[in-house]
């Protein structure tokens, strides 16, 4: 694991933040600040608002309580600034089931301005085994191709901060291992990663640091390898 | 990536999804073609009141086909939150609303020269070849004006699940000038138009156009955001 | 929260007395208009509906505006008890056009300007109120409602005119345009009273969204402390 490196401006800075769905507060009191070029785990059970964080700092969700910055952004006021900055690969695929993997990587390419040629988007395609898949309708795709496919959305956008939402679920061994290896890339480039995940034999020999959520508040704060011992492996 | 550009890809990429799904065209053209038969029936044989009605029936027919085609242009995003995807890259939202206006309305527009022909087979209209070019242009401006709301209401709607009743209901009220406009002009040119009239309706249609082209583009920022 | 000032509860009085002394005078001590003699005296509540209703949806868009620009909530509570009460009176308007044409042309309903204009202005603005019922969440709720009520508040002088233009193909039905000083009184009295009851209504919608919201809100769960080792969570 490298050295994380000097910055000025945390990655993400969250400040008393809450935020609520009806009657349910999906997250409270949440202080949080993430220096740039941390890779940071978020464990905690299903429903601990995990999803939840991800989603307001990408501004898709808008606080009721406390802000969250984005390198010193506002997540709703500078919204599209702190997008440019960031990947959030979620639980959706993003994807359209009439275009095909080459067509949906051109669309994401032009969109973000990315500069990315077809023969350059063809590569991204052979790194994630989906070469040959090119021409093929994503409505063939698997569910782990859809993954791979979601996934070049980190190479093609070239963001500072890399939020994954259970990168590992629906991948075959190979596709974990290839996510592994991307996550060190972006360790080495001096990119923030911030990791949701249940899979912590996967994921917390990556990170630097873990919290943990539970009923929408962070109960703890610590080493990964604590994480996962504490939890006998266990989420 | 700049505006412009941005809303190029949009309207590329739906072209090339409604190209995909053309059998879809099929069915809403043949929706309109039983719409347009309902209407007759309601009427009966009568082929002096089917000739009087015929431009109202055929604005009709188009009108409840564009639901169809505008509630069908956010499922495409919404199956698998493609346009949480493309609001991430980041892709400014402007860009997002005239790209998917544009998209309608040039989906919109291909159903007039369908449907146009079949009216006037049904109803018996023998109009000449410019007459036929102004009613799709009038269509055309039509279409503009009832896909600028359009995509705005079915971009709300289609995170719901009555889609299907509160679509139509925010909808058709809000469009009734431009159903009103496009039907007096439609009947202008297949019925004959003395006083010349057609001018002032088409400015109608147009005002209208301009007006919801701009607010509904101001407006849509708040209805694709923030969890929406 | 503060209890609703005394001055609203004197407002809706004053107005409920307008209301009776203006129809009074409207109905038994203003004179017979000249052409369509007692028939014409529905005008005395009818003019003032429309002018409330209009006011009143030109309320709504204003408060949409603020409610769009401030994202607080009283500012939709506003704007949804000032539709419910605009589209009230909106109601009104179409039952009182109905019985002057019945009474005036022998038909319920006749493809009058603003009898038409009306019938779309409520349905445009019950659709907005429609919409309210199928969203949960109270912002989107709020957002969505503020940006359909200023749509649908841009379309009305659009709908009126092409009505009009519409209507101008086929014989207009003339209404009196000028009145004469001695049916002034009664007509704004009407007006007041009318402008008083809604406002007094609406106050009272406000406060009861404004209640019915917070009752659906959940505070803030408190601080749970965080712990020191892993096991203890």
């Amino acid at each position: 694991m490298e050295n994380i490196p000097e910055s000025n401006t945390p990655a993400i800075a969250a400040s008393g933040l809450g935020k609520r769905f009806g009657r349910h507060w999906a997250l409270a009191h949440c202080d949080l600040e993430v220096p740039s070029g941390e890779t940071l785990l978020i464990a905690g059970p299903n429903g601990s608002g995990k999803s939840t964080f991800l989603r307001l700092c990408a501004g898709l969700l808008k606080p009721n309580r406390g802000d969250i910055r984005v390198f010193g952004m506002d997540s709703q006021s500078e919204r599209l600034e702190g997008r440019r900055l960031l990947t959030l690969v979620g639980h959706d695929s993003y994807l359209y089931n009439q275009l095909t993997a080459l067509e949906t990587l051109r669309v994401w390419a032009n969109l973000s301005g990315s500069g990315l040629e077809r023969s350059d988007l063809e590569s991204l395609l052979e790194e994630v085994e989906l070469r040959e898949w090119s021409n093929t309708l994503v409505v063939g795709f698997s569910a782990g191709m859809k993954k791979r496919l979601t996934l070049l959305r980190t190479k093609i956008e070239q963001p500072r901060l890399v939020m994954l939402d259970e990168p590992f679920s629906a991948l075959d061994p190979a596709g974990q291992e290839l996510v592994e290896q991307w996550i060190r890339g972006f360790q080495q480039d001096g990119k923030t990663v911030v990791i949701a995940s249940h899979n912590l034999p996967k994921a917390a020999p990556l990170c630097h640091r873990a919290i943990y959520l539970k009923k929408g508040q962070i109960r703890w704060s610590g080493s990964p390898s604590e994480v996962v011992s504490g939890r006998g492996g266990r989420p | 990536m700049t505006i412009p550009r941005q809303l190029v890809t949009i309207v590329r990429k739906d072209l090339l999804l409604e190209w995909r799904g053309r059998s879809r065209i099929l069915s809403v053209v043949l929706f309109g073609v039983v719409t347009l038969l309902l209407f007759s029936f309601a009427v009966g044989p009568d082929s002096v009141m089917l000739r009087a009605a015929g431009g109202g029936f055929l604005v009709l027919a188009l009108l409840l086909s564009s639901i169809l085609s505008l509630s069908e242009s956010f499922r495409v995003e919404q199956e698998q939150r493609a346009i949480e995807g493309l609001l991430l890259l980041p892709i400014d939202p402007v860009a997002l609303y005239y790209g998917k206006t544009i998209s309608n309305t040039l989906f919109l527009s291909l159903l007039a020269p369908i449907l146009s022909p079949i009216a006037l087979v049904l109803y018996s209209f023998e109009i000449g070849p410019t007459e036929f070019l102004s009613l799709i242009g009038l269509w055309v401006l039509s279409a503009a004006g009832l896909s600028a709301p359009g995509t705005l209401y079915a971009a709300m709607t289609s995170r719901l699940q009555s889609q299907d009743v509160l679509l139509p209901l925010l909808y058709f009220p809000l469009v009734t000038p431009v159903l009103m406009g496009a039907v007096k002009s439609v009947s202008l040119i297949l019925n004959g138009d003395p006083m010349s009239q057609l001018g002032s309706w088409a400015a109608l249609l147009t005002g209208f156009a301009v007006i919801y082209w701009s607010l509904c583009g101001l407006l849509f920022v708040n209805v694709i955001e923030e969890g929406s | 929260m503060k209890p609703i000032s005394k001055w609203i509860h004197v407002l809706g009085i004053t107005g409920l007395v307008l209301l009776f002394v203006g129809s009074w005078i409207g109905l038994f001590v203003a004179p017979s208009e000249r052409f369509m003699g007692d028939v014409q005296r529905i005008m005395y509540v009818h003019v003032p509906t429309a002018w409330n209703a209009m006011l009143g949806y030109t309320f709504a868009f204003a408060f949409a505006v603020a409610s769009l620009w401030t994202s607080r909530p009283k500012w939709d509570s506003a704007v949804t008890a000032t539709i419910e009460v605009s589209l009230l009176l909106n109601a009104l308007l179409l039952v009182q056009g109905s019985i002057w044409a019945r009474a005036t042309w022998g038909v319920w309903w006749d493809w009058d300007v603003r009898l038409t204009t009306s019938l779309i202005m409520l349905l445009l603005f019950a659709g907005v109120l429609a919409m309210r019922s199928f969203v949960q969440d109270p912002d989107r709720k709020a957002t969505w409602t503020a940006v359909a009520a200023i749509v649908a508040y841009i379309d009305v002088p659009m709908v009126y005119f092409c009505v009009r233009w519409w209507r101008s193909l086929h014989q207009v039905q003339s209404t009196p345009e000028t009145v004469s000083s001695s049916m002034i009184l009664p007509l704004r009295m009407n007006a007041f009273a009318l402008l008083f009851l809604g406002i007094w209504m609406v106050v009272y919608r406000a406060r009861l969204e404004t209640l019915r919201r917070r009752q659906d809100q959940v505070a803030e769960p408190a601080r749970l402390a965080s712990v020191g080792g892993m096991e203890d969570v």
